[in-house]
């Protein structure tokens, strides 16, 4: 009797995924079953032991419940995400039509991808569950309790994880196959995660996670998160941690919710499955294929920028291609809601903390830390555009006369027009949340930022010069966007450090320049030597 | 002669008036043995017509026999009883060609008994088998086509549907596809679908040709017959008659406006 469909596709799933540790494989399982027994068995238990106490304490006063159900949230999340960001980031349907022509069902498919990452992703489920009950066994729990919880994980987690499956199989059904879905995808992989993001940082440093502490307040919040199955799975475990070994005391309370864990696991399986015919389909989405504009003012005062000739015609072309992708959009966006995260939750909350608190210089100086960090990340992620295309794309300006010198000219260029309006909107508004701060104040700040940033621009674009990254992958790219981070917060910390006051801020912005002019150099040496 | 592909008003429409049609009222019959082209150009439908009688994609209206099995009713037969090539099949490349194999040996219900065997063969027959268990993103494009050939031979269905086959390759992988081709319908008696615009191969292998333009089938016969009603001297005329093209004026006629405006 052949094999069940679903079980083919799994199988060939996991070697997907194992083919890094191809000699591994057979043994792969065994390994990892023995390192999660250690980390489980030996590791957590000595950890935990050494926090018997306040474990105890924690599970009996009333932040409990809103940690517990804050995490599984966050985890539930995680999980649901995942697989919808890493197939956005690749959604190609290239072999669907292989599949498809194969004599099996949607639903096969569906059940086999999602089977054959189940190993995987049952690593991250071992380890948080095994945490869990570590944390739970030395409170007195009894076995049914026990198995209860590693199932409340299971389910809550799975579940998770499935949803995120389909959603997955439908996106790139729906975008997968014209470029300009391709590209929606990587931008919608890069944007979801800010939601995350925003409730982390309202835990952290918004009051969130206090207000959801207290029993008296009540509010959308507090109600949208106890429609998730992940808090009905945390009061199980807080009530659990209440009555250790006693759960006749919370039978009902228990078979309600742990039966509504079931049913919401089966009825998601369920509609998984109802809906597989739509998450594979080889039917074209759409027939209306982008089409140009004529120039507009934009394109126009940017033609006008570079000169008007010919170099303005191809500072014009650059900015079209670049901003074109929603992926190079979307990353903007994506930055610049995590600085307005940082300032509200980070910066804003950080004020008055010091002793210098009032001295709104000192904060500004603060919030030029915080910025260094983020600002070249949004420069590696525009300036990263010179050669993520590829070698062809270089080539065409090296076969050019003068080439090499125009696109660094107009890479520059570009990247300014990109990253200083930005750099200068966002440093405006940290200047301006902060209290005291004078009119003037605020332009100084700004406009140092503007020079600052400005020479990180000529730094980054030196480094991808010498260091190119030939590929869209952004784990690459990421590469050069911490060497830049790092730089820039080193030659900022080291200089305050050493020359302090004023004179060390203007060292900041000149060995930054000096550093970028350096590495600018460098890199156009290196361009006319890739091969 | 029995006709193993025969398709009945055949249509595909998109958009919401259905004002795209992509196969519009297409009668075919391809018969067991026979080697058939369709060709036209791109856009035409011939890859919507392959998809259709693979069963990958549903017809907006009409129906097709593939080996006996309606499209429609018995999709699952009609998949087992063909291979297809597509146009351009995503690889698993983080499989090796063994690997690849296996997976769609499975997939297709090739027993386990004899699919070590078969795989061994077909990686033989190749010359993949030296390289069996390198993984595919290391593979050129031409060993990339031949490993996909022998994954639409693996079960050994009696119809073969190969989409543009040899578009990407060069020429000595092209002469080796063709032949394979010739091969498979003369010593094991295949019925072969080939979907193509490179005329020469077409020409070559062929029985019989149909060519499509804009979803509708504008001429079936041999190419004898094809160049006869075209009344043309050679099949590549035919074609270009067929489904209209430009002339050298017409082609050339962008330097002329440039000697004038100079």
């Amino acid at each position: 009797m052949p094999a069940p469909k679903w079980l083919i596709i799994a199988k060939n799933e996991y070697r997907l995924r194992t083919s890094r540790i191809k000699r591994l494989r057979p043994f792969f399982p065994f390994l990892i079953i023995g390192l999660l027994a250690a980390f489980l068995l030996l590791l957590m238990p000595a950890i935990i032991n050494l926090l018997v106490d306040e474990i105890e304490a924690f599970f009996l006063s009333q932040v409990a419940l809103a940690a517990v159900e804050i995490m599984l949230f966050m985890i539930f999340i995680f999980f649901l995400m995942f697989p919808i960001t890493y197939t956005l980031q690749q959604a190609e349907t290239g072999q669907f039509e292989i599949l498809l022509a194969a004599p099996l069902r949607p639903k096969d498919l569906l059940l086999g991808k999602f089977m054959g990452e189940m190993p995987l992703y049952a690593i991250g489920v071992a380890v948080i569950a095994g945490i869990f009950t570590a944390i739970l066994s030395p409170l007195g729990l009894d076995m049914i309790q026990m198995t209860i919880v590693i199932l409340i994980f299971i389910l809550i987690f799975f579940s998770a994880l499935w949803i995120g499956t389909v959603i997955a199989a439908i996106l790139r059904t729906r975008l997968g196959k014209t470029a300009r879905g391709r590209d929606i995808g990587k931008a919608l992989a890069m944007i979801i995660a800010l939601p995350m993001i925003a409730l982390m940082y309202a835990i952290m440093g918004g009051g969130l996670f206090e207000a959801l502490a207290e029993p008296e307040t009540s509010g959308t919040v507090k109600t949208l998160l106890g429609l998730f199955p992940s808090s009905w799975g945390a009061e199980i475990i807080v009530d659990f941690a209440s009555n250790p070994g006693n759960i006749i005391a919370i039978w009902f309370e228990t078979l309600i919710r742990f039966g509504g864990l079931i049913v919401f696991f089966v009825t998601v399986l369920w509609l998984g499955a109802k809906i597989a015919n739509r998450a594979y389909s080889l039917e074209p989405t759409t027939f209306t294929a982008a089409k140009a504009k004529p120039d507009g003012t934009f394109y126009k005062t940017v033609k006008y920028i570079g000169g008007g000739g010919s170099f303005g015609a191809l500072l014009v072309s650059i900015f079209k291609d670049y901003g074109r992708r929603f992926e190079n959009i979307s990353k903007i966006a994506y930055l610049v809601g995590l600085l307005i995260l940082i300032n509200i939750f980070i910066i804003g909350s950080d004020y008055g903390s010091d002793e210098n608190g009032e001295n709104p210089v000192t904060e500004l100086v603060f919030a030029s830390i915080m910025l260094a960090a983020i600002f070249p990340l949004l420069v590696a992620f525009v300036v990263g555009e010179v050669t993520i295309r590829g070698k062809e794309n270089l080539f065409i300006y090296r076969k050019a006369p003068s080439g090499e010198g125009r696109l660094i000219k107009a890479r520059l260029l570009q990247s300014w027009i990109v990253v200083l309006p930005v750099v200068a909107a966002i440093s405006a508004y940290t200047a301006i949340t902060i209290p005291h701060t004078t009119y003037i104040l605020m332009l100084i700040y700004t406009g140092y930022m503007i020079i600052l940033i400005s020479a990180n621009v000529a730094f980054a674009l030196g480094l991808f010069l010498m260091m190119p990254v030939f590929s869209e992958k952004p784990g690459e790219l990421m590469g050069n966007a911490l060497v830049i981070m790092m730089v820039s917060m080193g030659v900022f910390i080291i200089s305050i450090e050493i020359f302090g006051g004023i004179f060390g801020l203007l060292m900041v912005i000149a060995i930054n320049w000096i550093i970028g002019i350096v590495f600018l150099s460098l890199g156009k040496r290196k361009l006319s030597s890739i091969e | 002669m029995k006709a193993l592909i025969r398709t009945d008003n055949l249509c595909k429409y998109y958009g919401k008036n259905s004002e795209i049609k992509a196969l519009d009222r297409l009668n075919l019959e391809v018969y067991e043995g026979e080697t058939f082209g369709l060709l036209g150009p791109n856009g035409a439908g011939k890859t919507t017509t392959v998809r259709i009688l693979n069963g990958i994609i549903k017809p907006t209206s009409g129906t097709a026999l593939v080996n006996g099995f309606d499209i429609l009713k018995e999709e699952i037969e009609v998949k087992k009883a063909t291979g297809l090539l597509a146009e351009s099949p995503g690889l698993y490349e983080k499989l090796s060609a063994y690997e690849f194999l296996e997976f769609m040996g499975a997939l297709y219900d090739v027993p386990r008994d004899i699919l070590p065997k078969r795989i061994e063969d077909l990686l033989k027959l190749f010359g993949l088998y030296g390289r069996r268990d390198y993984l595919l993103e290391g593979y050129s494009r031409g060993m990339k086509q031949k490993l996909l050939i022998a994954a639409a031979l693996i079960h050994d269905p009696p119809i073969l549907f190969f989409d543009e086959p040899t578009s990407t390759l060069d020429p000595r992988a092209a002469l080796m596809v063709k032949d394979l081709m010739k091969g498979l319908a003369d010593k094991a008696g295949k019925t072969i679908f080939i979907c193509s615009h490179i005329l020469p191969i077409v020409e070559e292998v062929c029985d019989r040709i149909g060519i499509i333009n804009k979803g509708k089938l504008i001429a079936v016969g041999t190419i004898d017959e094809i160049i006869a009603r075209a009344r043309t001297e050679t099949l590549e005329e035919a074609f270009i008659t067929l489904t209209g093209g430009m002339k050298e004026k017409e082609l050339l006629a962008w330097r002329e406006q440039k000697s004038a405006s100079a």
